[in-house]
C-alpha cells in the first residue's frame, strides 16, 4: 500500500497495519526532519510531489519489492507540506516471514523511493530557504 | 485560418520545485507545430525563459521521463521535473 499525504504520518497505525499471522517480523524505516544541514539549523522542510506521478511511482517500487522478495505486506507513506523538525517526512514498513527479507526489502523500498520518485524539498536554515540537491529521474 | 495554424497543438506543462518558483507558475500552456518533440519544446522553454539554462530538469510525458526524440500530441501530460530529494 503506498500514500502521498498532506497529513502527519501515524506510526501506530503502519505498524497495525503490517500486522500478519504469517509474519515473524517486520522492519519500520522512519525518515524525518533533521535539525541541521552543512550551513546550519534547519527549522522546517517544505516538502512537494507530482502526486499523480509520484503514486505511480511508488505503485511500481511495491510491485517490484514484492516480486524480488518473500514479504507479507509493504506499506510507503510520503508526507507533502510544511514539516517542523523531528516530524516523520516518510515511513517503509516491511513485514515478511523472516528479518533478512524485511530487512532487505524495506532498504530497498526506501532507496528506491528517493531517487525515482518526483518529490522536492526545501530547507528553511539559519542561511536561507534552498531546494536540497538531488538525483536526476532516469528513464 | 492557414494549414500551420490549424497544426498547432495547445500542450499543458506542468512545473515542479525551482522550476516552479523561476517562472512563477505551477503550469504553463505552450503551442507548439504539430510533430514536436520533447528535445523542441526544451529549446522552446529554455528560448522563453532563460533563467533556466543553468538549471537541471528532465521532461517527463505522461509520468515517464522522455528523451528528445519523444514526440508530443496535445493529449499528453508534460512536466518539467527538477533532480528529486525526496525521503
Amino acid at each position: 500500500m503506498i500514500t502521498i499525504t498532506r497529513d502527519p504520518i501515524d506510526l501506530c497505525n503502519i505498524m497495525v497495519a503490517a500486522k500478519d499471522r504469517s509474519a515473524g517480523g517486520a522492519v519500520l524505516f522512519i525518515g524525518s526532519v533533521r535539525d541541521h544541514n552543512e550551513k546550519g539549523v534547519v527549522s522546517e522542510i517544505h516538502y512537494e510531489a507530482y502526486k499523480e506521478m509520484a503514486e505511480e511511482k511508488m505503485a511500481e517500487i511495491e510491485k517490484e519489492v514484492k516480486e524480488r522478495w518473500r514479504i507479507k505486506k509493504f506499506i510507503a507513506i510520503h508526507r507533502i507540506g510544511n514539516l517542523k523538525v523531528g516530524e516523520p517526512s516518510v515511513a517503509v514498513i516491511v513485514s515478511a516471514e523472516h528479518r533478512q527479507e524485511a530487512f532487505e526489502a524495506c532498504k530497498y523500498g526506501i532507496d528506491q523511493i528517493k531517487t525515482r520518485v518526483p518529490i522536492w524539498k526545501k530547507e528553511v536554515s539559519e542561511s536561507g530557504v534552498t531546494w536540497v540537491k538531488g538525483v536526476s529521474l532516469k528513464k | 485560418m492557414g494549414k500551420e495554424e490549424l497544426d498547432l497543438l495547445s500542450v499543458k506543462v506542468k512545473l515542479f520545485a525551482y522550476t516552479r518558483e523561476l517562472i512563477g507558475k505551477d503550469e504553463i500552456r505552450l503551442k507548439l507545430a504539430g510533430q514536436t518533440t520533447v528535445g523542441d519544446l526544451r529549446k522552446m522553454i529554455l528560448e522563453m525563459y532563460p533563467a533556466l539554462s543553468t538549471k537541471t530538469f528532465v521532461i517527463a510525458v505522461n509520468h515517464k521521463v522522455a528523451d528528445d526524440s519523444t514526440k508530443i500530441s496535445d493529449v499528453d501530460e508534460v512536466a518539467i521535473l527538477p533532480p528529486v530529494s525526496g525521503g
